[in-house]
């Protein structure tokens, strides 16, 4: 067990600014960012409206009907609620930005100003590049995955664009300004001035996406959704779906292990004659998955070194031998999640409730 | 930026691809001295598939390599042989973090494992990134992009509406792209833990469990209930009205999310122009923005931000996720060539002489061209 006096964060103070009125996909980011400090031992202090953050009302739910996402998102945090819609509340704010390492806030927020005049590093998650000038444009996580090009990538050419399932656009940016953090606090701990740090979910999807610029300046043509012409597909098995995945150099073994005489056409030898005739290869395996379930695929396929994927539901990835061998999964309470995805010298990093809403603060 | 947040901090950079060459980058972005470490006769993949000819000097062309190594110093040095490992072994005494992605054990073999180099360092942080993490009965798997989606969970909600799972695919590998935003900021903080206690850590990360992690509630609301369905719903969200991608007339797609249901939205994409669709629907204060791909994204310069920079080459290559002090990102070195710095490195931080460097070259451990056979 560790011990609590011995977290790698512990000897810092981050005020996590939620302001009335922001649009959800910003809350969940500056959220993300905030449990990772909390749970890394840092002593994190949410600062919720009066009424509490909306996402303590949004889904997924449990059993009592709490919401999983404020569950998940605020782990080893503390909490106090604000009205910084008055002149007590904000008062309150700026003492303890006063005191605190790092502010983290979304913009736009009424008490912007306020933390970036305070003496804590202001880390600041916004939905747009400041080149955009879009602090008034409507926003939503869907259409800042279809901004940075990620919609663009998924599904069939002829059908409409997929986005990812999760709140990637969200996260992406939550452990970015996490990371972000951690530099401000670094150069605090060094006794530099720490950067302001401001991360848009827009160019953190954009950042993510980087494949097609490169490809779109390699070649003048973008990439996008191939579907059923890509080389990677999803084939049906026993028990489930596979994703059949590997690298050019990985097709010999995986022609081994299908183990069926048409796929030594020599048509199939490049991957440019592979790529012409993907519909054609997988007429050819699509039975050797039908009679094998996805453990058995896994396993054979492991044993020759391809890659193939079993797909696992979130209910699935509960019982999954090597999340439980490595104690991923952390109890809360009556429940699981999956805690931070480090372990340090072999420690966990086994988070602690999220925290009730506490009463206002008198006066505030 | 007044003193980079990094600056005194050195790398030695193992990392390969994505996952484990971008955690790299962004320290050397911060400010970090990364050295990279490759050999002859083992390339950063990158360089091998995206090539763009086979003529001379390919293995100095690739744009995905360009993309993910710029800011960096590179070394070759041939791991395979004992004086290749001891230069290695020499260089860790002066280096604050190891990044590594191989597969398990590659380096614990050559001798080059943590438990290897702390006897020599005992204040490096050593970032192993894997597929599945340095522990468990699945710590020997390999895996792809892609894979990660399907072992994830990602996959099992991506799809549309009651249709097979999905997978981001090999021109996103979505799993690979979001380790290092990670990955980075742990390290980093446990730089600051060796600056504080004189002592480092071995941090084992593994890629599934990070694409896992950001299901963290889908996971925790299954726990409470085991039976809970969750199937493919297309471009619907839990909690919101309204929410798909639309065709317009010019054949572009957007994505629309509305707070209450309203039938009249397809027709009325079907009947304009996708900019002015997009338009009327931001003025009526409803999210929306056009399905961009990769050459709107190119033209955009507003919306690219600090996205994207350019070498002193003028080659295209990746910029930062976030801005510092307001600025974005100065590309101080172009992606190196394979053993650029080698001289340069050996002769800096530990002070070889010709002579030695020659043995080296001599002996095949140093080199600038790839011993293609082994690739």
């Amino acid at each position: 067990m560790t011990a609590p006096d011995d977290l790698p964060l512990q000897r810092f103070t981050i005020v996590e600014v939620n302001d009335r009125d922001v649009p959800l996909c910003l809350r969940l980011a500056t959220s993300l960012a905030g449990k990772i400090a909390a749970d890394l031992g840092a002593t994190v202090l949410k600062i919720e409206p009066p009424g509490g953050d909306p996402v303590r009302r949004a889904p997924p739910y449990l059993s009592q009907g709490e919401s999983a996402l404020f569950q998940f998102l605020n782990t080893s945090k503390r909490s106090l609620v604000l009205d910084l819609g008055g002149a007590a509340g904000r008062d309150a704010l700026a003492r303890l930005l006063d005191t605190a390492d790092v502010a983290l806030f979304e913009e736009p927020a009424s008490i912007a100003g306020l933390v970036r005049a305070g003496k804590a590093t202001p880390i600041e998650i916004a939905a747009f590049p400041v080149e955009m000038n879009a602090a008034t444009r409507p926003v939503s996580e869907f259409a800042i995955l279809a901004l940075g090009g990620l919609l663009h990538m998924v599904g069939e050419p002829d059908r409409k664009p997929l986005r990812l399932g999760g709140h990637q656009a969200s996260y992406a940016a939550g452990l970015t300004a996490f990371t972000g953090l951690a530099t401000a606090l670094a150069a605090r701990d060094a006794g530099h001035k720490a950067p302001a740090v401001r991360v848009s979910l827009a160019e953190v999807m954009q950042w993510v996406n980087w494949k097609a610029a490169s490809g779109t300046e390699a070649s003048g043509t973008s990439p996008g959704r191939e579907g059923k012409g890509s080389e990677f597909q999803i084939m049906p098995c026993k028990d489930g779906h596979v994703a059949v995945v590997y690298t050019a150099t990985q097709w010999p073994q995986t022609r081994a292990l299908i183990a069926d005489p048409r796929l030594m056409d020599s048509r199939f030898n490049t991957r440019a004659g592979r790529r012409q005739n993907v519909a054609e290869i997988y007429a050819i395996i699509t039975p050797w998955f039908a009679g094998r379930t996805r453990s058995d695929i896994q396993k054979t396929a492991q044993a020759k070194g391809v890659p193939f994927g079993p797909i696992f539901s979130p209910a699935e990835l509960l019982d999954t031998d090597q999340y439980v061998a490595r104690g991923f999964l952390a109890r809360l309470g009556a429940y699981r999640l999956p805690q931070l995805p480090v372990q340090w010298n072999g420690r966990s990093f086994a988070p602690r409730p999220a925290p009730n809403l506490p009463a206002p603060e008198l006066g505030a | 930026m007044s003193a980079r947040p990094l600056a005194g901090v050195r790398v030695l950079d193992f990392g390969l691809l994505t996952a484990g060459a971008n955690t790299s980058a962004m320290l050397a972005d911060l400010g970090a001295d990364v050295i990279k470490i490759e050999s002859g006769a083992y390339l950063d993949p990158f360089r091998v598939v995206g090539k763009p000819d086979d003529d001379d000097g390919w293995w100095n062309r690739s744009p995905q390599f360009r993309f993910t190594n710029r800011n960096k110093r590179g070394l070759a040095l041939n791991l395979k042989d004992e004086d290749g490992r001891r230069v290695i072994r020499e260089l860790a005494a002066h280096c604050d973090v190891v990044v590594e992605n191989f597969r398990r054990g590659v380096l614990d073999r050559a001798g080059l494992g943590y438990a290897d180099l702390k006897k020599i360092n005992p204040r490096i942080v050593f970032a192993a990134i894997s597929s599945q993490g340095d522990t468990g009965p699945e710590r020997m798997n390999v895996s792809f992009g892609s894979t990660l989606d399907a072992t994830s969970g990602i996959a099992a909600l991506t799809g549309y509406e009651g249709e097979e799972p999905r997978i981001s695919g090999m021109d996103v590998n979505y799993p690979d792209q979001i380790v290092s935003l990670f990955a980075t900021g742990i390290v980093i903080t446990a730089v600051m833990e060796a600056r504080r206690t004189g002592g480092g850590c071995f941090l084992d990360f593994s890629q599934r469990e990070v694409a896992s992690f950001t299901l963290g509630e889908e996971i925790l609301a299954a726990s409470a209930d085991p039976a809970r369905a969750r199937t493919r719903q297309g471009n619907r969200q839990d909690g919101v009205a309204q929410q798909d991608t639309y065709k317009c007339r010019d054949g572009r797609w957007i994505a629309v999310t509305l707070a209450a249901p309203d039938t009249t939205l397809e027709p009325f994409c079907a009947s304009h122009d996708s900019a002015a669709a997009v338009a009327a629907l931001l003025a009526k204060g409803i999210a929306a923005a056009r399905c961009n791909d990769g050459v709107d994204l190119l033209a955009d310069k507003a919306l690219a931000g600090v996205t994207l920079a350019r070498d002193d080459t003028g080659g295209l290559v990746k910029g930062l996720p976030y801005r510092l002090d307001g600025q974005g990102i100065a590309i101080e070195r172009t992606a190196p060539d394979l053993g650029q710095h080698t001289v340069e490195v050996l002769r800096e931080l530990l002070g070889y002489d010709d002579a030695a460097l020659r043995r080296l070259a001599d002996s095949g451990v140093t080199s600038t061209t790839p011993n293609v056979g082994e690739i």
